[in-house]
């Protein structure tokens, strides 16, 4: 008879503290809504990657953005609130000179698709550029960025590279 | 957890009530009743009064086949909203378990303790209503992004079975208190398209694998239909 209420009493305990157990995180290296991955190319010589120095980039409206120095690889969010976004790429934006900035901006057109990824990691979303207007320069007096290929338009991870800019 | 704690406490009387009957050893035969036993489950019962985001009940019974085994069963319903970080929402649907028990308690003259050991086989049959979600963003540079959306997802269904363990006590004339936990392995799943069965009625929470568990706490009423030796 001990025999058994020792059994079930440990068992009783195990359940109560089951019943305590928090939720799982959301762990980093589950796939959730991708980033947008920009890389750089030399326009004079297209198949060259150049690097950016002190390129900021920002939503219109916000006061933080994202600072590339260095690098020929930019990986910038979407809006999953909205069909578009707009991004500033600002040549020497993210350095002390205010003077030397030079703003061009792209506006980013896509669908979006709402996908189920787990209880920890709720929904994420996968973006599909439009096909004509996915990424777009608007035209400037001064624009440092000569042009914007869509090299795969559905972001569906960031492994791969979506869109090539050429300066 | 309070209620958690409560119950525990009192399973735990119910427990020394029987071991404080069982002192005396006798092979004397006495004439056992069978019947059918019917109660409810006073723990969905009760969340249903104190908590807002649950309604539920239960009927369970077992009829006595012979000396030790039981066939048993639990008929319920349930509509429990969840809400997580990621998700909030709704899960209503019925569901019916049937197995048996194994009494592994020996009852000394015309007690009738149980301590016993079972299985069920269980289906349930239920729908989701998602009342809201948020986007998954790790940047979330641009905030936040819950959606409320109300979308439902019907005709869903899944099957399990469950290793039972419990026990009950007659406490007055033909009433019994009882407390059963129960392991829970999915047999069968039928998820919604771009959702899953994080709730299911009868099972509770999902887990990633496919074991899960549950428990009830009873009062039941044995109806006598006849007497053996």
């Amino acid at each position: 008879m001990k025999k058994y209420i020792i059994i079930i009493s440990v068992v009783i305990i195990a359940f109560s503290l089951w019943n305590c157990e928090k939720d799982d995180i959301c762990a980093e290296t589950t796939p959730t809504t991708p980033r947008v991955v920009i890389e750089f190319y030399d326009f004079a010589n297209p198949t060259v990657l150049k690097n950016v120095t002190s390129l900021g980039v920002v939503a219109p409206g916000f006061t933080q953005g994202f600072g590339f120095s260095g690098v020929s690889k930019a990986i910038l969010p979407l809006k999953t609130t909205d069909d578009s976004t707009i991004l500033q790429f600002i040549q020497n934006g993210s350095d002390e000179d205010a003077t030397n900035d030079n703003l061009d901006e792209i506006i980013f057109n896509y669908s979006r698709q709402v996908i189920y990824v787990s209880r920890a990691c709720g929904y994420k979303t996968n973006f599909t550029l439009d096909a004509t207007i996915g990424a777009v320069l608007t035209t400037d007096s001064n624009n440092w960025i000569q042009n914007i290929t869509i090299e795969q338009p559905i972001i569906a991870n960031e492994n791969e590279i979506h869109i090539k800019i050429y300066f | 957890m309070k209620y958690i704690l409560k119950y525990t406490f009192s399973l735990l009387f119910v427990l020394f009530s029987i071991v404080g009957n069982a002192q005396v050893k006798d092979t004397t035969k006495v004439a056992q009743r069978y019947g059918l036993r019917v109660g409810l489950d006073l723990h969905r019962l009760t969340k249903s009064f104190y908590d807002k985001d649950y309604k539920g009940l239960e009927v369970v019974g077992d009829y006595r086949i012979s000396k030790k085994f039981y066939i048993a069963g639990e008929l319920g319903n349930e509509d429990k909203t969840v809400d997580d970080d990621r998700f909030n929402f709704t899960t209503k649907g019925t569901y019916f378990k049937v197995g048996f028990d194994y009494n592994a308690y020996e009852n000394w003259l015309d007690m009738e303790n149980m301590l016993y050991v079972g299985m069920r086989y269980s289906v349930s049959s239920f729908n989701h209503t998602l009342n809201s979600y948020t986007i998954y963003d790790s940047t979330n540079y641009y905030g936040e992004n819950t959606i409320t959306t109300g979308e439902k997802f019907s005709g869903l269904n899944a099957s399990w079975i469950e290793v039972v363990g419990g026990l009950k006590a007659k406490v007055i004339n033909n009433f019994y208190v009882g407390f059963s936990i129960r392991l829970n392995y999915i047999v069968s799943d039928k998820k919604p398209d771009n959702f899953d069965n994080l709730y299911i009625p009868g099972y509770n929470r999902t887990y990633d694998g496919k074991f899960g568990a549950g428990f009830n706490y009873t009062l039941s009423y044995m109806i006598p239909l006849y007497k053996k030796k």
